[in-house]
């Protein structure tokens, strides 16, 4: 049996796919993307949050059974409006092992997997296939952009990308916009270059970047260091994917 | 919106009808005095002098008029009269017949005139009933008070050249209503005439069931369009909000102007209409808090109507309010309700469930304070070495008490006459009764409030103390005693790692259940009142979530101390249906599961399960139709009532510190939505803290 941590449990996830759905944030990610505003989803090892309102500790160990039931408990509900379970995190492929195990046990329910595509292969197709629909975070199309923002390369990741079109899997493209960082058209294109064709995308959605992103790290007993400036304004260029003959919106 | 309305609105906000407003009531106790007059009369010639001293007043663009300009309600009695005349006995609230809910359908069909003939006919047939008599004499005077003063607007609105409002005065209320706007002519003026007299919480009842056939003629016929419609019925609703200042509340705002919509027909068909859609939306355009909107709705209700309500909540202001009908109406049948009327229930002032026209009710006559009756039973047992069932069961003696003593004190309860609202009443002109005599129900309601740190409290001591063993009794009555001072860890423990209600965690809800069904059978032994009717036992709350934690003056319920949940003396307990304040939960899911788990075929009162959702869940169309399906699943679970409300956080942090900034804020307090710069203190922070289902 395996057992994995979990920092978070939050049903009706409104904005985590389609229909009424509850969302586990998998603690533990192999980035640390300067803009993380899941802080405490970093490290896999259990934190104490302290912040205005008490103290309490972010991760829990569950067994997979444990947490399947727990969720199996809405199955009808979830089943009945159209949603389902999404695996997040930090970085659900960090302990995909667990979540694998967790999805087996799940009582028929549509599963969405937001994930940042850094894994090994093998650790992404054992998801993949227990996935309806996949969240997949493109940042840098630069490769040493991309390391020096997130801490790691993006090959696996765009490698992960030609495995996930190959697959029949629908999947959503997810572009966290960070002022003068990942929002430059430069930028974009690529992206939008690199996913123009793929087949089983389905559109390609932009975040706008939240300036709460760093209000969680004192909280967590870390440090916010943004080394850009969060308060310029963001370029927001539809236009580039709309060429490439993509669907996008602003999520 | 339209330019008139715009304008209609504005002029409302700014006030400008409040200065017509005169300075001084009127005094009619030298009258009632030198002629003797008995109580109905004297509380008919109030009416008929409150009547006849409004000034008229017709605003530029108004079409639907009456704007009050008497600012109180005087006394019928010298204070040592009444002293006299209420001697021994107790009176609810502030005195004046409250919280029921007329038949608006009556005055609609027959017409004030209608009525008096009603009224003529008994007089003929009871004129050796002396009481009788007094009644119909005083009803009878007070229709033709609202008939003169109906007719002073009719010639004023002449004068005006406003011929259009001359002749539906001229009409209405006098006879039947024969189109939609003289049917919202004719209820504005009558209706407004209830406060008038001092009676309150003056609700508006089934509206788009009695004013539907009145619309749905005019649009077959051609004479209205839709458009035309919503202009009317906004007016009407702006109307609404004019005098709200006036009438008496705990906090301002809880005036108990309530309209109901949705629901079933008598023959359990649904009752939703053109005119149920009509009513959320232009509620929604408006953005008043007058009236507030509560909506029946079941788990087959369309997911369409659901998603136009959602768009009203999403506005702020705390409605609407749902109410399941698959729970409701088997709850109120076997509690003595005929099914045809349980069908035809209206939700009163905050939650309770009442029907139009049939019911004399007294529903919200206290609480049983849940936190004092576990609290005791702790303690005493802890100290007495006592298993954790005999907790449960000096637990289940101590809510019997409080319900045996809430009943008893109802015995005393004094009902003033009130002639003028009889006459909306089944069967009071039918039969020479006033409404106070009583009429086809007249059950009493009673909540039990702090249901979910009550729970938590026995469910902490049942788990660490009975269970786990790794709480020693004399330690957790020891930190008790102090208010955890220096038992930070235990207070922690029992606060963070306690079992808790709205987790769908059994062993919490199962103290809840147990709770409740303590509280319903005391109710169903205690038997018939002295009212001849029953005990209905709700989950409402009202402000004893802060007073019986902080005390009140005149509160007969103890104030609780520090609780085995962990929580410190002072802090508030939960409101109504909802999670102990500051507990986490996984969602409003699970909330509604716990809840779902309260046996409401026993518990047939009311009283919402309370939500808040960041308002950033409604930021699209996708999202509000999950808003919609929510709502659908509350239904589906099998819960009695639903308050949801948008809010934002940092919105009311502002508030709070910047009131200026934010006089238009409106928020969900109990049972009724208020604007938060208006609140005290205590309240605004209880919002702030309580429960927010943050989604990012």
């Amino acid at each position: 049996m395996t057992s994995g941590i979990v920092f978070d449990i939050k049903e009706f996830a409104v904005h985590d796919g389609p229909g009424v759905r509850t969302t586990v944030f998998l603690k533990g990610c192999p980035l640390a993307c300067m803009w993380c505003h899941n802080p405490e989803g970093q490290s896999i090892q259990p934190q104490v949050i302290r912040s205005l309102s008490g103290e309490r500790v972010a991760g829990r160990e569950y067994s997979a059974k444990e947490l399947a039931s727990l969720l199996n408990e809405q199955a009808t509900i979830l089943r009945t409006n159209d949603g389902g379970i999404t695996f997040s995190g930090g970085e659900p492929l960090f302990q995909a092992e667990f979540v694998g195990e967790v999805i087996d046990y799940l009582d028929d329910l549509h599963v969405l997997l937001d994930t940042c595509g850094y894994a090994s292969q093998q650790d992404f197709l054992l998801l993949l296939a227990r996935s309806n629909l996949i969240f997949f975070d493109l940042k840098l199309f630069n490769t040493e952009a991309h390391r020096y923002y997130t801490g790691c390369d993006n090959d696996l990741i765009l490698n992960n990308l030609q495995l996930l079109s190959e697959s029949g899997t629908p999947f959503i493209i997810r572009v966290p916009l960070v002022p003068g960082v990942t929002d430059t058209d430069e930028n974009l294109a690529g992206i939008a270059k690199t996913v123009a064709k793929l087949p089983g995308l389905i559109e390609v959605d932009l975040l706008p970047y939240n300036r709460a992103a760093g209000s969680k790290y004192k909280f967590a007993g870390m440090k916010f260091m943004p080394e850009y400036d969060e308060g310029r304004p963001l370029n927001i260029n539809m236009e580039i994917f709309e060429q490439a003959g993509l669907k996008v919106k602003l999520a | 919106m339209n330019e008139r309305l715009i304008l209609l609105k504005r002029r409302m906000k700014a006030g400008e009808h409040r200065t017509m407003r005169q300075a001084q009531p009127i005094d009619l106790l030298p009258e009632c005095e030198s002629e003797g007059l008995s109580w109905p009369r004297r509380v008919a010639r109030l009416v008929r002098r409150q009547c006849e001293a409004e000034h008229v007043f017709i605003g530029p663009e108004e079409k639907i008029v009456f704007t009050r300009t008497v600012p109180g309600v005087p006394p019928v009695y010298s204070p040592e009269d009444w002293s006299n005349l209420t001697a021994g006995r107790i009176l609810h609230e502030l005195g004046p017949v409250s919280n029921i809910c007329a038949d608006w359908e009556l005055l609609l069909s027959q017409g004030l005139l209608g009525r008096r003939k009603v009224a003529e006919t008994t007089r003929a047939r009871t004129a050796e009933d002396s009481c009788a008599v007094d009644f119909l004499e005083s009803a009878i005077e007070t229709i033709d008070a609202v008939l003169g003063l109906a007719t002073r607007y009719a010639k004023q609105a002449g004068l005006l050249g406003k011929q259009d409002i001359a002749s539906i005065l001229e009409s209405v209320p006098a006879q039947p209503a024969h189109n939609f706007r003289e049917a919202l002519q004719s209820l504005r003026l009558c209706q407004a005439v209830v406060w008038l007299g001092g009676n309150y919480h003056v609700g508006l009842g089934r509206f788009d069931q009695y004013m539907w056939p009145f619309l749905r003629s005019d649009l077959e016929a051609g004479l209205l369009t839709i458009p035309d419609a919503e202009e009317l019925l906004a007016e009407f609703f702006i109307t609404l909000n004019k005098d709200s200042d006036l009438y008496p509340g705990v906090q301002q705002g809880d005036n108990g102007q309530t309209l109901t919509l949705g629901g079933v027909k008598p023959d359990g068909s649904s009752a939703v209409n053109d005119l149920t859609r009509m009513v959320l939306r232009v509620s929604a355009d408006l953005e008043l808090i007058d009236p507030k909107i509560n909506l029946r709705i079941s788990s087959q209700t369309d997911l369409e109507l659901l998603c136009l309500a959602s768009e009203l909540t999403r506005k702020g202001l705390g409605f609407p309010q749902y109410s399941n009908d698959d729970v409701v109406i088997p709850g109120l049948v076997p509690h003595g309700y005929d099914l045809e009327d349980a069908r035809d229930y209206v939700v009163a002032a905050c939650w309770e469930f009442i029907i139009p026209g049939r019911g004399m009710e007294v529903i919200n006559f206290g609480v049983v304070s849940f936190p004092a009756t576990v609290d005791q039973a702790i303690r005493v047992g802890l100290a007495g070495g006592m298993e954790f069932d005999e907790i449960l069961s000096r637990t289940a003696e101590n809510i019997r008490t409080q319900v045996y003593d809430l009943a008893d004190a109802y015995s005393r309860l004094l009902l003033p006459p009130a002639p003028y609202y009889s006459i909306f009443m089944r069967g009071c002109l039918e039969q020479g009764c006033d409404l106070s005599q009583g009429l086809k129900y007249n059950n009493l309601g009673i909540h039990g409030a702090g249901s979910a740190n009550a729970a938590d409290a026995l469910a902490a001591v049942k788990q660490f103390i009975f269970d786990e063993h790794s709480l020693f009794p004399d330690e957790l009555l020891a930190a008790l005693q102090v208010n955890f001072n220096n038992c930070e860890p235990m207070r922690q423990k029992l606060a963070e790692e306690g079992p808790k209600v709205g987790c769908n965690d059994d062993r919490a809800d199962a103290m809840l259940s147990t709770l409740f069904d303590a509280f319903a059978s005391s109710c169903e032994d205690y038997g018939r009142t002295s009212r001849e009717g029953i005990v209905r036992p709700g989950t409402g709350s009202a402000m004893y979530y802060i007073w019986l934690a902080r005390g009140h003056e005149g509160m007969r319920e103890p104030v609780v101390g520090s609780t085995a949940d962990g929580r410190v003396r002072g802090e508030p307990f939960s409101a109504n249906l909802a999670p102990s304040p500051g507990v986490r939960v996984r969602g409003p899911i699970s909330t509604l599961q716990s809840f779902s788990k309260i046996d409401y075929r026993r518990i047939c009162n009311g009283g919402p399960i309370t939500m808040e959702l960041s308002d950033s869940v409604f930021r699209d169309p996708e999202s509000i139709r999950k808003v919609a399906k929510l709502v659908r699943i509350f239904a589906q679970l099998g819960c009695q009532q639903l308050q949801l409300n948008s809010l934002n956080v940092e919105t009311l942090m502002d508030a709070k510190a910047h009131p200026e900034k934010h006089k238009n804020l409106v928020v969900r307090v109990w049972g009724w939505s208020g604007y938060f710069c208006e609140l005290a203190p205590e309240y605004q922070d209880h919002i702030i803290t309580r429960s927010l289902y943050q989604v990012e």
